[in-house]
């Protein structure tokens, strides 16, 4: 049965990896397109498409601007219009500009879920981001800087980055692509319910705080279990918060109090997430920051109750 | 450059430049020739902005160096460098890259470079630092703060990247260096004086990539091998005397330990990915990593107890933690017919967390058994979504999507002491059901309309905060035509996960509007607004004196309202000024004064503020090569019911950008 099934996925795996076979009509070569389009042609060798033209071994359908807009043959014959274009990007539908692109980049791992992705099924195709005549960074080929192409459409996200207590996005020091894959991502597999479609996993399926937080990544003698289940999210807002140290809750015993409330049903024996002793007396303002005491939160190798 | 390039250069550094906020520099203005010079056989653009930074505070310094952190002195606040090879046929390289921001002493700095042979090789370099400051500002009284910087640096090595074989090299290094304060707990968990913990942190991860792609066909495979070190030998120092509670009579006269945390992760990562433009696309991804870390601690207090008794403790901890790692995904497209796709994805993680340490803690020469404490957390996802997506026509399109997730956590905890043994085992398994709803409509084409609905339900949450019986709801519209765009945005979440006597919702509804406008002489605008609401309501249970209170309930408010404007001007392709201004404020739930203190636990949690920032940056054109920029922006940080925290600075810079 197991062969039957392994060679079942072998054929259909080869069966997708037999190229079409592409039609050979109607192009002109990017000399020609240069004719009229000097001021685009002007700069097209900075441009990364350009290596399709210098390598001279791509055949006519992947080399210069008819890779990407096709066979140019009507369009010279009628003199220029948009309509005579076979692939005017600005004419044609989200899906149509994403099939186009996909055609050469679909095979990366960056894009492996770009068919699923949020954008993808709301009809954000590749340039209404990239731009690829006028980018304002070379790489990637944006069409403006990354956060304000992104706040363009999430604008909320925007207020989160202008908030006292945010990750440097607004400053630089980190891109929206640090966390989050604009093509799509695996499903995460840090939480349970509304899993966002976004977010980049780190190479093991962690979640992406532990690439640069590496120190909360463990593996800890005692781990905090929440962080490994149901993410940092628990506790922090990882654009930005009106509260110190991004925590969803401006007072940290609020914070623990609202899970370890031992309502029955939860924590990993079921029989709920354990309250406090009744030592800790809430009167006293000293037992409401519980990290004074629990300073290893994230997980510690010689207390099981985060002491040390 | 001719009055028409002249034009549009302008016009597209004010569609770039508009639609930014960030602190006002380095400045995005262009200068230099736009297409660059010719250089033996290559083009180069260039350019370099130098200038001085300025800052001063009133108020809470803390706090400003927390949330903002521009200090004083010369920077180089950003440069650029493109080489680009004429014709695509470089003799050592086609293209250069290098982008640097704050480079001097600015706390967010920045590099990345890139040099690339069109056939031989391509090399990418990331560099950053970021300085931060934590002065320990939560509300109630806490001692933790951070004066860290982390650096974070990527170099990748792509040989052959034109061929069907490229062989991929990697290095990556996150370090984390600075000072901390913390506080420990001593003489006793639950009554003794905490003391504070000065820590010299030492964090440092290292990575290391080999590995391979290779192409045939339409079949691609990357395969890569790689090995990471995370080090950490933080040495920590307390400080003798009594504790942070006046009250409290416990001190401490002698205080040392030493501890030691290291570990190796060798890890596998293999990726498939095979397509039919026509009518299929497959990828497959598996990673496997195994970490194994190491610690020991060895330390010693001597002082006196609460009660006033002598107190000599040692204690020591050793031990191991491992964590393997196994991720397998599966995505598999299907085109049946141009206005369909069908979309299956599969995932599956496999995490397991084991550690064991020994404990041994010896007291005034009493209580010297070893404790041998072993814990394990193993979970287990798997996870399918199907996604279709139909669009009968260009003005109309429809998704639907269907996702189940099943994951499974087994817990193990163990204590052995002499010749008592106790282990607790658990497990337990929660099942998602989610379905999404989506429509998408184009009346006319400038005009767009997108609709989504996410309903689940989970069995088994593992928190009570975690979703059971949740819908989500986004709508957003917008209006674009040239260089106008109008939008407005709508997304709620409700949570309810009440089960028996217990009770828990969570309920946000975040607004959004936004419009953005560039003319063609140059004057551009920029503006929105938005509004996001959270209500969390909460069962929570604690003791205070001695009673519990369990029928009480934490209820948090929110209300941020936020705006940001920005309008620019091109005089007379002289001078650019730009103006902005942002704004955050939480009203909380609307009260004028705080919560008289009842017990511990206010009934309704707030914390309202204002954050906001003006700013204006004006820049000159001097030459073609040359232009003189000035800067300012303010911040106000302003809490309604304390004045401890809240300040106001004003920061600005002058700097000279050039292109040489």
């Amino acid at each position: 049965m197991r062969t039957i099934f392994l060679g079942g996925l072998l054929l259909l795996t080869l069966s997708a990896a037999q190229s079409p076979s592409p039609s050979s009509g109607g192009y002109v070569g990017s000399n020609t397109c240069k004719t009229c389009h000097a001021p685009v042609w002007a700069n097209f060798y900075k441009n990364p498409h350009y290596r399709t033209l210098a390598t001279g071994a791509e055949p006519p359908e992947k080399t210069g601007c008819e890779s990407c807009h096709g066979p140019a043959k009507a369009h010279v014959e009628a003199r220029g219009g948009k309509t005579t274009i076979p692939r005017a990007f600005s004419l044609m539908p989200a899906s149509q500009s994403l099939d186009t692109c996909l055609a050469c980049h679909e095979q990366s791992i960056g894009r492996a879920q770009i068919r699923r992705s949020s954008h993808t099924q709301a009809d954000v195709a590749c340039n209404s981001c990239h731009s690829i005549h006028k980018p304002v960074s070379a790489r990637s080929l944006l069409a403006k800087q990354q956060s304000n192409l992104c706040y363009g459409c999430h604008n909320s996200v925007r207020a989160q980055f202008s908030m006292p207590h945010k990750h440097r996005v607004n400053e630089g020091a980190m891109q929206c692509t640090d966390c989050h894959n604009p093509h799509g991502s695996a499903a995460p597999v840090w939480r349970s319910g509304l899993r966002p479609r976004m977010v980049e996993a780190a190479a093991d399926g962690e979640q992406p705080c532990l690439r640069c937080h590496a120190d909360k990544r463990g593996p800890f003698a005692f781990e905090h279990a929440p962080l490994r289940v149901e993410g940092c999210e628990t506790c922090h807002a990882p654009h930005g918060s009106v509260n110190s140290r991004m925590l969803k809750r401006p007072a940290v015993f609020t914070l623990c109090l609202e899970c370890h409330n031992g309502a029955t049903g939860f924590g990993l024996s079921g029989g709920g997430i354990p309250t406090q002793t009744s030592s800790h007396n809430m009167n006293d303002p000293r037992y409401r920051n519980c990290t004074t005491c629990h300073v290893r939160i994230h997980g510690s190798n010689s207390d099981p109750r985060f002491l040390r | 450059m001719n009055m028409t390039s002249r034009t549009l250069a302008l016009i597209a550094a004010a569609s770039a430049v508009v639609s930014a906020q960030p602190p006002a520099a380095p400045t995005p203005e262009s200068v230099g020739p736009l297409r660059g010079d010719e250089v033996r056989g290559y083009n180069v653009t260039n350019s370099v902005e130098l200038g001085y930074r300025l800052h001063g505070v009133n108020g809470n310094e803390a706090g400003y160096r927390s949330d903002v952190n521009y200090g004083n002195g010369l920077r180089l606040l950003g440069s650029s460098l493109t080489i680009n090879s004429k014709e695509g046929h470089g003799k050592l390289f086609d293209e250069v890259l290098l982008n640097t921001q704050g480079l001097g002493n600015d706390p967010y700095q920045s590099a990345t470079f890139r040099i690339r042979h069109n056939r031989w090789y391509r090399y990418d370099l990331s560099w950053r630092i970021s300085r931060y400051v934590n002065p320990g500002l939560t509300l109630e009284p806490g001692a933790h703060s951070l004066n860290t910087s982390r650096m974070w640096q990527d170099h990748d090595l792509t040989l052959l990247p034109e061929s069907r074989f490229q062989f991929l090299m990697g290095y990556s290094r996150n370090s984390q260096e600075g000072a901390g304060l913390y506080t420990q707990n001593l003489f006793d968990q639950h009554r003794g004086d905490e003391f504070p913990l000065f820590a010299n942190i030492h964090r440092r991860q290292r990575e290391f990539r080999l590995g391979g792609q290779l192409q045939y066909r339409k079949l691609k495979l990357i395969l890569l091998r790689g090995w990471q070190r995370y080090l950490e030998d933080t040495p920590l120092s307390l400080s003798n005397g009594s504790g942070l509670n006046a009250a409290d009579n416990t001190t401490l006269s002698r205080f040392s330990t030493a501890n030691a945390y290291s570990g190796d992760t060798p890890f596998w990562r293999a990726h498939l990915l095979a397509e039919s433009g026509r009518w299929l696309a497959i990828g497959a991804r598996f990673t496997y990593a195994g970490t194994r870390r190491g610690f020991a601690i060895d330390e010693s207090a001597i002082g006196a107890s609460r009660l006033g008794s002598a107190v000599n403790r040692q204690f020591f901890a050793g031990g191991s933690g491992t964590r393997p790692v196994t991720t397998a995904n599966f995505t598999i497209s299907l085109f049946p017919v141009e206005s369909v796709t069908l979309t299956n994805h599969t995932a599956f993680h496999q995490v397991r967390m084991e550690g064991n340490a020994t404990l041994t803690q010896v007291q005034n020469g009493f209580g010297g058994a070893a404790i041998v404490d072993f814990r394990y957390l193993g979970i287990r996802s798997f996870i399918n979504a199907t996604d279709a997506l139909f669009r009968p026509a260009r003005w109309l399109g429809l998704r639907a999507g269907y996702q189940v997730s099943d994951r499974r956590i087994r817990s193990v905890e163990a204590e052995t002491i002499g010749a008592f043994n106790e282990r607790l085992p658990n497990e337990q398994t929660n099942r998602v059901h989610s379905g999404l709803f989506g429509i998408r409509l184009q009346p006319a084409k400038p005009l767009t309309f997108n609709f989504d609905l996410e309903l689940g339900r989970a069995n088994r949450p593992f928190l009570t905060l975690s979703e059971r019986n949740y819908h989500a709801f986004g709508a957003r519209g917008q209006y674009k035509r040239g260089s106008l765009l109008l939008s407005a945005a709508v997304r709620t979440n409700y949570n309810t996960n009440s089960v028996s006597l217990f009770s828990h919702s969570s309920r946000s509804r975040n607004y959004a509007l936004d419009a953005s406008w560039s003319a063609r002489r140059g004057i551009a605008f920029d503006a929105g607004f938005g509004k996001q609401h959270l209500d969390t309501l909460t069962g929570i249970a604690y003791f205070a004196s001695g009673d519990l209170a369990a029928a009480q309930s934490s209820l948090y408010v929110s209300n941020i309202h936020s705006g940001h404007a920005t309008v620019r001007f091109a005089l007379a392709s002289r001078a650019d000024l730009c103006l902005g201004y942002t704004r955050v404020q939480d009203t909380g739930d609307g009260r004028a004064q705080q919560a008289a203190g009842t017990g511990a636990f206010p009934g309704v949690q707030v914390l309202p503020l204002t954050f906001d920032s003006p700013q204006a940056r004006v820049s000159f054109r001097l030459h073609p090569r040359l232009r003189l920029n000035f800067g300012y922006q303010y911040y106000r940080y302003a809490e309604e019911f304390s004045s401890l925290r809240g300040y106001r600075a004003h920061t600005g810079f002058t700097s000279m950008l050039w292109s040489f």
